[in-house]
């Protein structure tokens, strides 16, 4: 029985090491890529500003005691200076912002890849009653105008933000569930299914070992760029007066340098501030999800290598390679053709 | 004498990879003779595809680097032929028949229209010319009511049709050569019998030169009158037909001979070549195919033989050429 | 051969409705095949011929339970297979493996070469890690290839290695029936003597009924004991395989052999080139499903049904021009039944 149990124990650890050698290898290339480093070391930072808000904010951002003064100009004390009607420091709700955008960005991404792997795989696997009811239902989110719905949703619900997250991830799952179901149908189709069937393999572990990781590339993609679109709704949702009013977040902070009358005094820094905090995790986002999508799928890689590999070409040694395949040369001096492989061009 | 419809020195493309360069074909010379059929076989990964692609012009750069020696075409150079001199030759004087004909034919322009295309690109002719001369081509390939199936859309026909269609297409300039990449691999055995039996009257009786690219040497059988034997990017027996079938040389040309299934086999059991070809960026010293050949000797591993005349009918790349009658190479 | 056989089907009729048509008119059907009936004997190798649409794999498919017929009975070992429970058909299912066409695309390209064979183990918790890894190491060194493949990934092999690990993770189990679906069709042609003998020394070793499915007849011609050939779902002739090829009856018969191409120059072989189209299996006639293409055919062939006669101990033919004419029939012109058949295949 102990025997048995190492055994297990051995194999956990041996998939544990797997996954994570798999994670580094994954951000390796993300970082050989110049588009995937501008956005991995700009998520990066984001999130370490996140993490150490407390640290890196000088003042408490929801602090309207008015204890600085309002209306400051930028200055030493206030990077960003202060708002108009509550005296807020900038700087420090904008450090602060980046944690609401970047919780409700990430876990919304996060929630609406897991629904929609989970909907789509089993309406892509189990078909027929199931199939069509949960298509159904993907058809009417579709259609449905988003941005009344949120606004009927939030005034019944609440404006939390896991409220506002739930709503998101509740219209958001549709299109990647029914992206996952198509590819879903051609993974099912293919002969190694059939030959797990075959071997007796029950619906559950078909869908987890052989489909679900099928349509891995196509999740890990779409979490990056829904990340970005709901970054970018969050801000939209509380710049509408929509957001969890107890929070600050840069949506929230543009929706107050309107009221607060930033136009009209020429507060230009306290409508760029949070601007510029929104285009970077928005941006940043993008770039990972399109990097990722050059990586993942191999046609797009092979067409983009290419061009790379042929301006390294050493011209000599190509002309070698031509020389090696004339076999009256090669009699005459009985050289051997040299091995393509060994070249130092080979890590490109 | 009369001038070949192809002489083609020294082809040699290359694949740059991230991993290094595959040789795809090394040094490949190839004739054909006016109204010829000439068949290039080899397995996959062997470069004849490429091969016929490159005479035609139709590896781009990048992925391929392509070297040739000499290129002539009916008498004309074209080796330095720039792509727009060779669109004008493709098509009119030079045409392909593809394997796969749904992927070659455009699925929402009948077939009827696509063949007319090629007349009023390469002739002068309106288009009611061009019609009439689609619906002739389509009845000599064999097609039955011509008229009918000319408005047809590809995926309405079965795929005996479409691959006549294919031939229709190549066919409709009279070229002086005609490449078919795998023309019948796809179709099923009865039809695959029909469309060879449509190619080799054509060609017979237009006198048409044609490159026949396969891997099925019983294909070769009813059609060729010259047999290219390609093995790893390089020509390694040239032979024609009946003396590459009655007395082949190369021990690759043995094998492959040897593991076509003959119905006149009277043991059961079946004669392999032992291992696999070689990866095209690892490929061995000497010659390629030594680590599969049981004559191989300490000269085989070190040195690539050279492609050298056993007699007047055919060359063999091999330093110990096997020289007997067929029955006896099989033991 | 007094064994008892180790599959029996029984007037196997599968259709499908065809999808589209007109509303509630009844449903057109597509009879992939019609009225099959054979015995597999344990350690023979069984083989079903014939071109795409004959419906030699919806027949394979029946075979391993995947596909339930319409009409008719399959029996494995004694069990009719379509009334067991689906524990029992679980259990029972280990017996039987298939090997399919296209290697690349029956193994899982995420696994590793041992995820893929021991993949049938893994499911019927048969054996402990150390079990399966000694067991996978065997078979890979049986199937020609090495221990240390293991590790791997399926990618990285040819398609004639790839064949080999499908091989190995058909075999695991100790099945006793084996659908072989083409199993060389998609590798190059020095490696299929390769495959063919590999599958022949495992079933010597292994004791294996085999069920192969082919189109080409001279590669079947020396594997199988007995062969059936398939035509639009029919058989139209089955018997030994020395009936087959020596003593051949069918028209159909006698296309497909002169249709295999020969490397043989020397002989010059009389050739029957197959006028016409294969058309559609869509509301078939009740008659001869060759009749249409048949060089022979007589105007009852369309209409009259054509039994299995038997001409030789297990030579069972079915064709009017073999067993004779129904009395007072008509001949009828050849090229107006092929223009039927290009009619029926395009559109």
């Amino acid at each position: 029985m102990k025997k048995r149990q190492d055994a297990l124990h051995i194999r956990i650890k041996r998939q544990m090491k797997r996954r994570i050698q798999g994670l580094v290898y994954f951000i390796k290339r993300l970082w050989a890529h110049p588009k995937g480093k501008i956005g991995l070391s700009v998520v990066t930072f984001l999130v370490l500003v996140a993490l150490f808000a407390p640290i890196i904010a000088p003042f408490d951002p929801y602090d309207i005691t008015e204890r600085a003064e309002k209306g400051l100009s930028p200055r030493l004390q206030h990077p960003l200076g202060t708002t108009i009607n509550t005296g807020q420091d900038i700087f420090s709700m904008l450090v602060y912002g980046t944690r609401v955008s970047l919780v409700v960005g990430i876990t919304s991404g996060l929630s609406i890849a897991m629904v929609g792997a989970i909907l789509g795989v089993t309406s892509g696997y189990i078909g027929g009653f199931v199939d069509n009811l949960i298509m159904r239902a993907v058809d009417v989110l579709l259609v449905i105008p988003s941005l009344p719905l949120v606004i009927v949703l939030t005034n019944v619900l609440g404006r939390d933000y896991w409220i506002i997250i739930l709503i998101f991830v509740f219209l958001g799952w549709g299109g990647l569930a029914r992206t996952i179901r198509s590819l879903v149908l051609v993974i099912k189709n293919s002969n190694y299914v059939r030959a797990a069937e075959l071997a007796g393999a029950s619906r559950w572990r078909i869908m987890i070992k052989h489909i679900l990781p099928g349509t891995s590339h196509l999740l890990i993609m779409s979490t990056a760029l829904s990340t970005a679109g709901i970054m970018v709704a969050e801000a939209g949702l509380s710049f509408l007066g929509l957001g969890d009013p107890t929070a600050i977040s840069w949506g929230r902070m543009l929706a107050q340098a309107q009221e607060g009358g930033a136009l009209l005094f020429g507060a230009w820094w306290w409508i760029i501030a949070p601007g510029i905090g929104i285009f970077l995790a928005v941006f940043s986002f993008m770039r990972i999800g399109i990097v990722l999508e050059e990586i993942l799928n191999p046609k797009m890689q092979a067409s983009a290598g290419i061009f790379k590999i042929f301006k390294s070409l050493d011209s000599s040694y190509v002309e070698k390679v031509f020389d090696s395949m004339d076999e009256e040369d090669r009699q005459k001096t009985g050289a051997v053709a040299p091995q393509p492989s060994a070249h130092s061009w080979e890590d490109v | 004498m009369e001038e070949p419809t192809l002489r083609m020195r020294k082809l040699k493309v290359i694949f740059p990879s991230g991993r290094g360069i595959i040789r795809a074909v090394e040094g490949v010379d190839i004739d054909i003779e006016k109204g010829e059929c000439v068949a290039l076989v080899g397995e996959s990964g062997c470069g004849k595809s490429v091969t016929s692609r490159s005479i035609m012009k139709l590896i781009d750069s990048p992925p391929a680097l392509t070297r040739v020696d000499e290129l002539y075409f009916g008498g004309k150079d074209i080796k330095d032929f720039s792509e727009s001199e060779m669109r004008k030759v493709r098509g009119k004087e030079m045409a392909m028949i593809f394997q796969d004909a749904m992927e070659a034919l455009n699925p929402v322009i009948t077939c009827g229209k696509q063949i007319a295309e090629i007349f009023l690109r390469h002739h002068d002719m309106d288009k009611k010319e061009a019609r009439r001369e689609t619906v002739k081509a389509l009845e000599l390939v064999g097609v039955p009511e011509p008229a009918s199936r000319a408005k047809n859309y590809p995926h309405e026909l079965s795929g005996g049709m479409r691959q006549r269609v294919l031939l229709a297409m190549a066919f409709a300039c009279m070229p002086k050569l005609i490449l078919a990449d795998e023309p019948t691999t796809s179709l099923d055995v009865t039809i695959q019998a029909q469309v060879l039996n449509e190619l080799r009257n054509l060609q017979k009786s237009h006198d048409v030169s044609l490159l026949l690219v396969t891997h099925d040497l019983s294909v070769v059988s009813n059609l060729a009158d010259k047999v290219y034997v390609m093995y790893s990017g390089k020509i390694v027996e040239k032979a024609s037909l009946r003396q590459l079938f009655e007395k082949p040389h190369h021990p690759y040309s043995i094998g492959l001979l040897n593991s076509v299934p003959k119905l006149s086999d009277e043991e059961s059991g079946f004669e392999q070549i032992p291992g696999t070809v070689p990866h095209p960026m690892r490929k061995p010293e000497g010659c390629y195919f030594h680590p599969r050949c049981n004559h191989a000797t300490e000269k085989c591993k070190k040195e690539m033989p050279p492609l050298s005349a056993i007699n007047d009918e055919s060359e063999v790349r091999c330093w110990h050429p096997r020289n007997m009658e067929r029955e006896e190479a099989m033991t | 051969m007094n064994k008892d056989p180790i599959i029996t089907l029984e007037n196997i009729t599968v259709d499908f409705p065809v999808k589209g048509g007109i509303p509630f008119l009844p449903k057109k059907r597509l009879q992939a095949v019609s009225d099959v009936s054979f015995s597999v004997f344990p350690g023979e190798t069984f083989g079903i011929v014939g071109e795409s649409g004959c419906g030699k794999s919806t027949l394979a498919n029946t075979m391993l339970g995947i596909v339930k017929p319409s009409v008719g009975e399959v029996t494995f070992k004694g069990k009719k297979l379509f009334d067991l429970s689906r524990k029992e058909f679980k259990s029972i299912r280990r017996d039987m493996q298939m090997i399919f066409q296209d290697p690349y695309s029956s193994l899982n390209p995420r696994f590793t070469v041992f995820q893929v064979i021991a993949e049938p183990m893994i499911i019927s918790k048969s054996a402990t890690e150390e079990e399966m890894v000694e067991r996978v190491g065997e078979l890979l060194e049986l199937v020609g290839l090495s221990k240390d493949d293991m590790h791997r990934h399926p990618s990285d092999f040819s398609g004639g290695q790839q064949q080999r690990i499908a091989i190995a993770r058909s075999i695991i189990l100790n099945p006793d029936f084996l659908v072989c679906d083409e199993p060389v069709a998609a590798l190059d042609v020095s490696v299929h003597a390769q495959i063919l003998n590999l599958l022949q020394d495992i079933q010597e070793r292994m004791d294996i009924t085999y069920v192969l499915i082919s189109h080409n007849l001279a590669m079947v011609k020396n594997i199988c004991d007995r062969i059936v050939v398939m035509y639009l779902g029919k058989v139209m002739e089955s018997g030994r395989s020395e009936h087959i090829f020596d003593h051949a009856k069918h028209p159909y018969t006698h296309a497909l052999l002169s249709a295999v191409l020969d490397t043989n120059v020397e002989e010059e072989r009389e050739l029957v080139v197959l006028k016409g189209d294969i058309p559609s299996p869509i509301d078939p006639p009740k008659g001869c499903r060759f009749y249409q293409r048949c060089p022979y055919a007589m105007q009852g062939c369309r209409t009259i049904p054509v039994p299995q006669v038997e001409i030789d101990s297990g030579h069972h033919v079915a064709c009017h021009y073999v067993n004779g004419f129904p009395e007072g029939d008509k001949p009828e012109d050849y090229d107006k039944r092929i223009e039927q058949a290009h009619e029926e295949a395009n559109v």
